[in-house]
């Protein structure tokens, strides 16, 4: 799979924009400030349907207009799907696949990115609420029915947290919980053995990564921390017990939650703890043992994507060589070497050096002030 | 614009119809106008005679004529069966899928306590002694396949469990998030033949 072609209209800088690409390799090229990375996030937004950067799409819009147009023509194969995405004046979001409409979301899983950018270290560094994004956006991607089941989850969180925070008497408290406590469990149970195998699935492709880039015998690992899970394992124990545990714990915590008006136990409240040999990498791990994790996790996700959906990710690369040392740089290029999927890289210095270790077919594309133009087209094996 | 003050009134009444905008409406009165008057009569009067004749039946709440409910009155249907469903016209869908002909009790909506719906709202309490004044084996829930309609569901089961009457869930082959009333015939016969004990 690879993207052939990209219309862009009104997408940040860019105001009317028509670009094609190499199936194997794309440098966009440019000084900062150009529009590389905007160029990135239209490809991203085209298959994940939001921003990696912001969550207002009117962020996305030029300047000076308040709408933006996204085509994209995707090569599967013997066939082609196009892809566009309208955010209308009035604030409406339109998608289209092959001048069908279809909602939002609804094909995050059949046209895949991955991307790596210098952010990915907030994955270690921020709190907890990021890595669940992170869990749900790939869970959401991989899992066919995971996406309902976390809308139907979020919407059972506001209706019992509407009940937590209403000023009626206990008894009739408890009374009213009932229905909601079970809508909790049951899907809170569904979401945590859906993520559960996503984060073990990512951790059996990311380990081997990390083990051939950090020098000194370092181990990865990635575990669901949850009070209904032991030390990250859940496998073997079935949904019954899970939810019976839920239960109870709900039950413990009923007094707190009344007084504050919240749900407090469930899968919207667990982490995913990321830890080098064994400590927690967010408090103990060295800058570049955090650059060396996340970029392992990232090429993770690529091979598993590979994996379950048949067919490579388009693989997304925003300015990450210039944060790297010579060991990360050399990993990351052997990596592309093997990897079949179409490549997007933005960098602000001449690419030649990269090129000349990758050997592969390859465009580069020159960005100059929301303008992108082909420098030249080499097919140097 | 200039509209004969008669024909303003038809259209603004006639487009107070859901789903009828404006042109819908004009186009609906010329209609109207162009037909006899018998005709025009007949309509105007099913209208108020509906409006007038329907009420909802006390005993299962689906919609009745003065007080005759064709379900809860009906002699051939099977007494040991109960469907429960959000809304009266679901219990439409179902009569017209033609497979079911036990009895029905209509919620009236489903529980949602954004919406200040809970089971005072639903009148729970006086379906559970439905059930338990009348020699009921099994109760099938059709309420929809939401996150309302399935909380609903399992508070019944839940409530139903001790009085020893089997509960089933009807299976939803519909299209995500679809409610019962888009259903057709097919998939709800499919529906009511996978439906599945509430253990
Ligand atoms: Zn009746």
């Amino acid at each position: 799979m690879f993207l052939s072609q990209l219309s862009l209209r009104n997408f940040r800088n860019y105001r009317n924009q028509e670009i094609c690409f190499n199936p194997d390799f794309n440098i966009i090229y440019g000084v900062n400030g150009q529009g590389k990375t905007n160029l990135l996030e239209s490809i991203y937004y085209l298959s994940v349907n939001k921003s990696f950067r912001t969550n207002r799409d009117i962020d996305l819009a030029n300047a000076e207009g308040s709408e933006f147009l996204i085509k994209g023509i995707f090569n599967k194969g013997s066939f082609s799907d196009q892809l566009e995405v309208n955010y209308t004046q009035n604030g409406q979001l339109q998608l289209k696949v092959n001048n069908c409409k279809t909602d939002r979301y609804a094909n995050i899983s059949n046209y895949p990115v991955v991307i790596f950018s210098p952010d990915d270290l907030l994955l270690i560094k921020e709190g907890p609420s990021i890595r669940r994004k992170f869990i749900n956006l790939e869970a959401s991607r991989l899992v066919t029915s995971y996406l309902k089941k976390l809308k139907d989850y979020q919407r059972v969180l506001s209706q019992r947290n509407y009940i937590l925070k209403d000023k009626i008497g206990f008894h009739r408290k408890i009374e009213l919980l009932k229905p909601w406590d079970q809508a909790l469990v049951f899907l809170g149970t569904e979401i945590i053995i859906n993520r559960v195998s996503v984060l073990e699935s990512l951790k059996i492709e990311a380990t081997p990564f990390f083990d051939q880039m950090s020098s000194s015998h370092e181990t990865l690992s990635l575990d669901y921390l949850s009070n209904l899970t032991i030390a990250g394992e859940l496998c073997d124990i079935n949904t019954d017990v899970i939810r019976e545990k839920f239960f109870e714990l709900l039950l413990d915590k009923r007094e707190e939650e009344l007084r504050r008006g919240l749900t407090l136990q469930g899968p919207h409240l667990d982490e995913i703890k990321i830890s080098i040999n064994g400590s927690d990498a967010r408090r103990y791990a060295s800058q570049g043992q955090m650059r060396t994790a996340v970029l392992a996790i990232k090429m993770g996700e690529v091979k598993l994507f590979k994996k379950l959906c048949g067919h490579s990710p388009l693989i997304l690369l925003d300015d990450v060589f210039s944060e790297f040392d010579e060991v990360r740089q050399e990993n990351l290029i052997s990596f592309l070497k093997d990897e079949p999927g179409q490549c997007f890289v933005t960098t602000a210095n001449r690419p030649d050096h990269i090129m000349s270790l990758l050997r592969k077919r390859h465009a580069i594309i020159k960005i100059d002030r929301g303008q992108a133009s082909h420098e030249r087209d080499r097919a140097d094996h | 614009m200039a509209y004969p003050p008669a024909l303003k009134k038809l259209v603004e009444a006639l487009a107070r119809f859901p789903g009828v905008g404006p042109k819908t409406a004009q186009r609906l009165a010329f209609f109207l106008l162009s037909s006899p008057r018998e005709e025009v009569v007949t309509i105007a009067r099913a209208m108020v005679e509906a409006k007038d004749r329907l009420e909802f039946c006390p005993a299962c709440g689906a919609l009745c004529e003065e007080g005759d409910c064709s379900y809860c009155a009906d002699a051939r249907r099977d007494r040991s069966m109960l469907c429960i469903v959000q809304e009266p016209r679901d219990v439409l869908v179902i009569e017209r899928s033609g497979r079911y002909r036990g009895l029905y009790h209509v919620l009236h909506g489903a529980l949602s306590p954004l919406d200040g719906i809970g089971p005072e709202e639903l009148k729970i309490e006086r379906f559970i002694n439905r059930v338990r004044g009348q020699s009921i084996v099994e109760v099938i829930i059709a309420t929809n396949p939401t996150v309302e309609g399935d909380a609903t569901a399992g508070y019944l089961a839940g409530l139903l469990k001790p009085l020893r009457v089997k509960v089933t869930r009807i299976a939803f082959g519909l299209p995500v998030g679809g409610d019962l009333e888009y259903a057709d015939d097919l998939t709800l016969n499919r529906a009511f033949e996978g439906r599945r004990e509430i253990l």
